[in-house]
Protein backbone atom coordinates (compact mmCIF):
# COMPACT_ATOMS: atom_id res chain seq x y z
CA UNK A 1 0.00 0.00 0.00
CA UNK A 2 3.08 2.59 1.04
CA UNK A 3 4.52 1.51 -2.49
CA UNK A 4 1.22 2.52 -4.49
CA UNK A 5 0.88 5.50 -2.31
CA UNK A 6 5.09 6.42 -3.51
CA UNK A 7 4.49 5.51 -7.00
CA UNK A 8 1.29 7.20 -7.70
CA UNK A 9 2.41 10.46 -5.95
CA UNK A 10 5.72 9.82 -8.28
CA UNK A 11 3.67 10.10 -11.43
CA UNK A 12 1.89 12.83 -10.21
CA UNK A 13 5.42 14.87 -9.67
CA UNK A 14 6.02 14.75 -13.53
CA UNK A 15 2.62 15.95 -14.65
CA UNK A 16 3.66 16.30 -17.97
CA UNK A 17 4.53 13.05 -18.57
CA UNK A 18 1.54 12.24 -17.15
CA UNK A 19 -0.76 14.42 -19.11
CA UNK A 20 1.23 12.85 -22.04
CA UNK A 21 -0.04 8.74 -21.37
CA UNK A 22 -3.33 9.54 -19.69
CA UNK A 23 -5.00 12.06 -22.04
CA UNK A 24 -5.60 9.90 -24.77
CA UNK A 25 -7.58 7.49 -22.49
CA UNK A 26 -9.45 10.61 -20.66
CA UNK A 27 -10.34 12.19 -24.01
CA UNK A 28 -11.83 8.74 -25.28
CA UNK A 29 -14.15 8.32 -22.16
CA UNK A 30 -15.25 11.85 -21.90
CA UNK A 31 -15.83 11.89 -25.94
CA UNK A 32 -18.11 8.73 -25.87
CA UNK A 33 -19.58 9.79 -22.56
CA UNK A 34 -20.62 13.52 -24.11
CA UNK A 35 -20.34 12.40 -27.86
CA UNK A 36 -18.85 16.18 -28.89
CA UNK A 37 -15.31 16.28 -29.93
CA UNK A 38 -15.31 20.15 -28.50
CA UNK A 39 -16.58 19.66 -25.78
CA UNK A 40 -15.18 16.29 -25.07
CA UNK A 41 -11.92 18.54 -25.59
CA UNK A 42 -12.85 21.44 -23.14
CA UNK A 43 -13.80 18.43 -20.18
CA UNK A 44 -10.32 17.00 -21.53
CA UNK A 45 -8.28 20.48 -20.77
CA UNK A 46 -10.66 20.79 -17.28
CA UNK A 47 -9.81 17.40 -15.89
CA UNK A 48 -6.08 17.91 -16.01
CA UNK A 49 -6.16 21.23 -14.74
CA UNK A 50 -8.17 20.16 -11.73
CA UNK A 51 -5.99 17.31 -11.59
CA UNK A 52 -2.66 19.78 -11.13
CA UNK A 53 -4.64 22.02 -9.02
CA UNK A 54 -5.34 19.37 -6.42
CA UNK A 55 -2.44 17.38 -6.85
CA UNK A 56 -0.83 18.30 -3.28
CA UNK A 57 -4.17 16.94 -1.68
CA UNK A 58 -4.33 13.63 -3.18
CA UNK A 59 -3.45 10.89 -0.90
CA UNK A 60 -2.60 8.26 -3.26
CA UNK A 61 -4.75 5.85 -2.52
CA UNK A 62 -5.65 4.43 -5.97
CA UNK A 63 -3.79 4.74 -9.58
CA UNK A 64 -3.19 8.11 -11.02
CA UNK A 65 -5.28 7.28 -14.30
CA UNK A 66 -8.74 5.84 -11.69
CA UNK A 67 -8.03 9.34 -10.20
CA UNK A 68 -8.09 11.36 -13.18
CA UNK A 69 -11.34 9.19 -14.20
CA UNK A 70 -12.69 10.48 -11.10
CA UNK A 71 -12.81 13.57 -12.11
CA UNK A 72 -13.55 13.31 -15.43
CA UNK A 73 -16.76 11.17 -14.01
CA UNK A 74 -17.72 14.12 -12.14
CA UNK A 75 -17.27 16.36 -15.10
CA UNK A 76 -19.24 14.36 -17.53
CA UNK A 77 -21.94 14.50 -14.81
CA UNK A 78 -22.16 18.35 -14.53
CA UNK A 79 -21.68 19.00 -17.87
CA UNK A 80 -24.69 16.51 -18.74
CA UNK A 81 -27.19 17.93 -16.54
CA UNK A 82 -25.44 21.53 -17.53
CA UNK A 83 -28.41 23.13 -19.90
CA UNK A 84 -26.23 23.45 -23.15
CA UNK A 85 -25.93 19.73 -23.26
CA UNK A 86 -29.80 19.23 -22.24
CA UNK A 87 -30.39 21.96 -25.27
CA UNK A 88 -28.48 19.58 -27.71
CA UNK A 89 -29.93 17.00 -26.56
CA UNK A 90 -33.31 17.92 -27.33
CA UNK A 91 -32.24 19.46 -30.92
CA UNK A 92 -31.14 15.11 -31.31
CA UNK A 93 -28.27 17.04 -32.02
CA UNK A 94 -24.25 15.78 -30.10
CA UNK A 95 -22.99 19.02 -32.05
CA UNK A 96 -20.21 17.69 -33.73
CA UNK A 97 -20.28 15.03 -36.82
CA UNK A 98 -18.55 12.12 -35.23
CA UNK A 99 -18.84 9.61 -37.85
CA UNK A 100 -19.63 5.85 -37.43
CA UNK A 101 -17.92 3.76 -34.89
CA UNK A 102 -18.95 0.51 -36.69
CA UNK A 103 -16.59 2.01 -39.62
CA UNK A 104 -13.23 1.98 -37.38
CA UNK A 105 -13.17 -1.52 -36.94
CA UNK A 106 -9.46 -3.39 -37.26
CA UNK A 107 -8.58 -6.93 -38.13
CA UNK A 108 -8.94 -7.35 -42.09
CA UNK A 109 -8.61 -10.99 -41.43
CA UNK A 110 -12.20 -11.47 -40.90
CA UNK A 111 -14.48 -12.28 -44.32
CA UNK A 112 -16.32 -9.63 -45.56
CA UNK A 113 -19.89 -11.04 -44.55
CA UNK A 114 -18.80 -11.36 -40.60
CA UNK A 115 -17.41 -7.64 -40.85
CA UNK A 116 -20.53 -6.77 -41.80
CA UNK A 117 -22.61 -8.93 -39.11
CA UNK A 118 -19.73 -7.29 -36.25
CA UNK A 119 -20.31 -3.94 -37.85
CA UNK A 120 -23.99 -3.71 -37.28
CA UNK A 121 -23.66 -5.18 -33.99
CA UNK A 122 -21.09 -2.89 -32.93
CA UNK A 123 -23.69 0.10 -33.99
CA UNK A 124 -26.20 -1.70 -32.27
CA UNK A 125 -24.16 -1.70 -28.91
CA UNK A 126 -23.15 2.13 -29.37
CA UNK A 127 -26.40 3.28 -30.03
CA UNK A 128 -27.97 1.37 -27.25
CA UNK A 129 -24.87 2.55 -24.54
CA UNK A 130 -26.12 6.27 -25.93
CA UNK A 131 -29.43 5.78 -24.25
CA UNK A 132 -28.62 3.95 -21.02
CA UNK A 133 -28.68 5.93 -17.49
CA UNK A 134 -25.84 7.59 -16.72
CA UNK A 135 -24.56 5.52 -14.25
CA UNK A 136 -25.45 2.59 -16.47
CA UNK A 137 -23.47 3.68 -19.17
CA UNK A 138 -20.53 4.96 -16.86
CA UNK A 139 -20.24 1.47 -15.85
CA UNK A 140 -20.51 0.05 -18.73
CA UNK A 141 -17.93 2.39 -20.54
CA UNK A 142 -15.25 2.06 -17.97
CA UNK A 143 -15.98 -1.85 -17.94
CA UNK A 144 -15.84 -2.51 -21.65
CA UNK A 145 -14.19 0.70 -23.69
CA UNK A 146 -11.62 1.33 -20.68
CA UNK A 147 -11.03 -2.45 -19.79
CA UNK A 148 -11.48 -0.93 -15.77
CA UNK A 149 -12.12 -4.37 -13.57
CA UNK A 150 -15.22 -3.72 -11.09
CA UNK A 151 -13.03 -2.48 -8.54
CA UNK A 152 -11.16 0.04 -10.31
CA UNK A 153 -14.51 0.81 -11.12
CA UNK A 154 -15.89 1.07 -7.96
CA UNK A 155 -13.19 3.21 -6.93
CA UNK A 156 -13.58 5.77 -9.29
CA UNK A 157 -17.35 5.83 -9.40
CA UNK A 158 -17.48 6.01 -5.94
CA UNK A 159 -20.10 3.28 -5.56
CA UNK A 160 -19.65 0.20 -4.04
CA UNK A 161 -18.40 -3.19 -5.65
CA UNK A 162 -21.97 -4.49 -5.42
CA UNK A 163 -23.86 -1.56 -6.79
CA UNK A 164 -21.47 -1.35 -9.94
CA UNK A 165 -22.24 -4.92 -10.22
CA UNK A 166 -25.93 -4.30 -10.69
CA UNK A 167 -25.20 -1.34 -13.23
CA UNK A 168 -23.57 -3.41 -14.83
CA UNK A 169 -25.31 -6.33 -15.12
CA UNK A 170 -28.47 -3.83 -16.40
CA UNK A 171 -26.69 -2.71 -18.84
CA UNK A 172 -25.07 -5.29 -20.48
CA UNK A 173 -28.62 -7.15 -20.32
CA UNK A 174 -30.12 -3.85 -21.36
CA UNK A 175 -28.10 -4.23 -24.63
CA UNK A 176 -28.37 -7.81 -25.20
CA UNK A 177 -31.42 -7.38 -25.42
CA UNK A 178 -31.45 -4.85 -28.24
CA UNK A 179 -28.96 -7.20 -30.01
CA UNK A 180 -31.18 -10.00 -29.35
CA UNK A 181 -33.82 -7.98 -31.33
CA UNK A 182 -31.80 -7.56 -34.41
CA UNK A 183 -31.01 -10.81 -35.02
CA UNK B 1 -25.83 -31.19 -16.95
CA UNK B 2 -28.21 -28.84 -15.91
CA UNK B 3 -30.52 -26.73 -17.83
CA UNK B 4 -29.12 -24.16 -19.71
CA UNK B 5 -28.20 -20.17 -17.99
CA UNK B 6 -31.02 -18.30 -18.15
CA UNK B 7 -30.71 -14.57 -20.26
CA UNK B 8 -29.99 -13.02 -16.93
CA UNK B 9 -27.65 -15.42 -15.98
CA UNK B 10 -25.35 -15.01 -18.68
CA UNK B 11 -25.59 -11.14 -18.53
CA UNK B 12 -24.65 -11.13 -14.87
CA UNK B 13 -21.54 -13.55 -16.03
CA UNK B 14 -20.54 -10.90 -18.62
CA UNK B 15 -20.78 -8.02 -15.83
CA UNK B 16 -18.35 -9.99 -13.87
CA UNK B 17 -20.95 -10.98 -11.33
CA UNK B 18 -19.79 -15.12 -12.29
CA UNK B 19 -20.97 -17.62 -9.24
CA UNK B 20 -19.30 -21.35 -9.24
CA UNK B 21 -22.75 -23.24 -11.16
CA UNK B 22 -22.41 -20.90 -13.81
CA UNK B 23 -18.61 -21.13 -14.76
CA UNK B 24 -19.31 -24.92 -14.12
CA UNK B 25 -21.94 -25.14 -16.14
CA UNK B 26 -20.32 -23.24 -19.08
CA UNK B 27 -17.26 -25.61 -19.10
CA UNK B 28 -19.86 -28.59 -20.12
CA UNK B 29 -22.72 -26.62 -22.11
CA UNK B 30 -21.39 -25.83 -25.39
CA UNK B 31 -24.20 -23.88 -26.23
CA UNK B 32 -23.91 -21.38 -23.41
CA UNK B 33 -20.26 -20.78 -23.86
CA UNK B 34 -20.65 -20.26 -27.53
CA UNK B 35 -23.11 -17.27 -26.63
CA UNK B 36 -20.85 -15.92 -23.98
CA UNK B 37 -18.22 -16.22 -26.60
CA UNK B 38 -20.15 -14.45 -28.79
CA UNK B 39 -21.07 -11.70 -26.57
CA UNK B 40 -16.95 -11.31 -25.59
CA UNK B 41 -16.35 -11.17 -29.30
CA UNK B 42 -18.91 -8.15 -29.59
CA UNK B 43 -17.88 -6.59 -26.78
CA UNK B 44 -13.88 -6.77 -27.97
CA UNK B 45 -15.05 -5.71 -31.13
CA UNK B 46 -16.89 -2.40 -29.99
CA UNK B 47 -13.74 -1.65 -27.71
CA UNK B 48 -11.63 -1.69 -30.47
CA UNK B 49 -13.36 0.33 -32.79
CA UNK B 50 -14.31 3.14 -30.13
CA UNK B 51 -10.50 3.24 -29.32
CA UNK B 52 -9.50 3.52 -33.46
CA UNK B 53 -12.34 5.80 -33.55
CA UNK B 54 -11.45 8.31 -30.78
CA UNK B 55 -8.04 7.98 -32.07
CA UNK B 56 -8.65 9.42 -35.37
CA UNK B 57 -10.87 12.83 -33.39
CA UNK B 58 -9.08 16.13 -32.81
CA UNK B 59 -7.39 16.92 -29.90
CA UNK B 60 -7.11 12.62 -29.36
CA UNK B 61 -3.42 13.60 -28.85
CA UNK B 62 -2.28 15.20 -25.41
CA UNK B 63 -1.32 18.79 -26.40
CA UNK B 64 2.34 19.32 -27.34
CA UNK B 65 3.06 22.19 -24.87
CA UNK B 66 1.31 21.19 -21.34
CA UNK B 67 2.50 24.62 -19.51
CA UNK B 68 0.71 25.29 -16.57
CA UNK B 69 2.53 28.11 -14.80
CA UNK B 70 2.93 27.47 -10.94
CA UNK B 71 0.10 28.97 -8.79
CA UNK B 72 1.40 32.14 -7.22
CA UNK B 73 -0.08 32.72 -3.42
CA UNK B 74 -2.97 35.12 -3.52
CA UNK B 75 -0.59 37.34 -0.87
CA UNK B 76 1.34 37.85 -3.63
CA UNK B 77 -1.19 38.46 -6.10
CA UNK B 78 -2.77 41.13 -3.64
CA UNK B 79 0.48 43.21 -3.04
CA UNK B 80 0.72 42.62 -7.08
CA UNK B 81 -2.82 44.13 -7.37
CA UNK B 82 -2.57 46.58 -4.93
CA UNK B 83 1.20 48.39 -6.67
CA UNK B 84 -0.63 48.27 -9.82
CA UNK B 85 -3.66 50.33 -8.06
CA UNK B 86 -1.29 52.67 -7.07
CA UNK B 87 1.22 52.78 -9.84
CA UNK B 88 -2.45 53.64 -12.18
CA UNK B 89 -3.18 56.00 -9.43
CA UNK B 90 0.11 58.19 -9.51
CA UNK B 91 -0.03 58.38 -13.54
CA UNK B 92 -4.01 59.82 -13.46
CA UNK B 93 -2.27 62.29 -10.76
CA UNK B 94 0.54 62.87 -12.94
CA UNK B 95 -1.57 63.66 -16.29
CA UNK B 96 -4.18 65.83 -14.32
CA UNK B 97 -1.45 67.68 -12.61
CA UNK B 98 0.62 68.54 -15.87
CA UNK B 99 -3.02 69.45 -17.53
CA UNK B 100 -3.88 71.76 -14.88
CA UNK B 101 -0.13 73.43 -15.05
CA UNK B 102 -0.14 73.79 -19.17
CA UNK B 103 -4.11 75.15 -18.47
CA UNK B 104 -2.38 78.02 -15.99
CA UNK B 105 0.59 78.33 -18.50
CA UNK B 106 -1.51 78.98 -21.27
CA UNK B 107 -4.02 81.47 -19.17
CA UNK B 108 -1.47 83.35 -18.06
CA UNK B 109 0.14 83.50 -21.71
CA UNK B 110 -3.44 85.05 -22.59
CA UNK B 111 -3.83 87.43 -20.25
CA UNK B 112 -0.24 88.89 -20.88
CA UNK B 113 -1.47 89.12 -24.88
CA UNK B 114 -4.37 90.94 -23.43
CA UNK B 115 -2.46 93.91 -20.99
CA UNK B 116 0.32 94.17 -24.07
CA UNK B 117 -3.00 95.06 -26.70
CA UNK B 118 -4.76 96.84 -23.99
CA UNK B 119 -1.31 99.13 -23.15
CA UNK B 120 -1.01 99.64 -27.09
CA UNK B 121 -4.50 100.72 -27.78
CA UNK B 122 -3.75 103.28 -24.29
CA UNK B 123 -1.04 104.46 -26.04
CA UNK B 124 -2.79 104.97 -29.49
CA UNK B 125 -5.51 106.99 -28.18
CA UNK B 126 -3.71 109.01 -25.87
CA UNK B 127 -1.44 110.29 -28.50
CA UNK B 128 -2.09 114.41 -29.32
CA UNK B 129 -1.47 114.09 -33.52
CA UNK B 130 -1.98 110.64 -35.36
CA UNK B 131 1.35 108.84 -35.89
CA UNK B 132 1.31 109.68 -39.38
CA UNK B 133 1.87 113.71 -38.67
CA UNK B 134 4.71 112.86 -35.75
CA UNK B 135 7.53 113.51 -37.77
CA UNK B 136 5.57 117.43 -38.68
CA UNK B 137 5.49 117.45 -35.06
CA UNK B 138 9.11 117.09 -34.35
CA UNK B 139 10.17 119.72 -36.59
CA UNK B 140 7.73 122.12 -35.24
CA UNK B 141 8.93 121.39 -31.34
CA UNK B 142 12.37 121.78 -33.54
CA UNK B 143 11.41 125.18 -34.44
CA UNK B 144 9.87 126.04 -31.82
CA UNK B 145 13.29 125.67 -29.82
CA UNK B 146 15.26 126.93 -32.33
CA UNK B 147 13.42 130.05 -31.90
CA UNK B 148 13.24 130.17 -28.62
CA UNK B 149 17.30 130.14 -28.55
Amino acid sequence: MHETVESTRAELQDFEELVRLQWSCIYRFILVSVRNADSAQALTQDCFLRAYSKRETFRGEASAKTWLMKIAINLVRDFCRSRRHQFWKRLGNSGATLGEVGDYLPGAEISPEDKASINEQVQMIWQASKSLPDKQKTVFLLRFVEDMDILEIADATGMKEGTVKVHLFRAVHTIRERLGRMK
Amino acid sequence: MSAHLSSEQISKWIAGDRTPDADRHLQECIQCSSEIARLKTVLAEFRSSVVAWSALQKNAEAPERWAISKPRRKFVHSILHWRLAAATLVVIAIVLTGKNISDRHRKAAEFQADVQLWEEVNAQISRPVPASMEPLMNLIAWDQESGNK
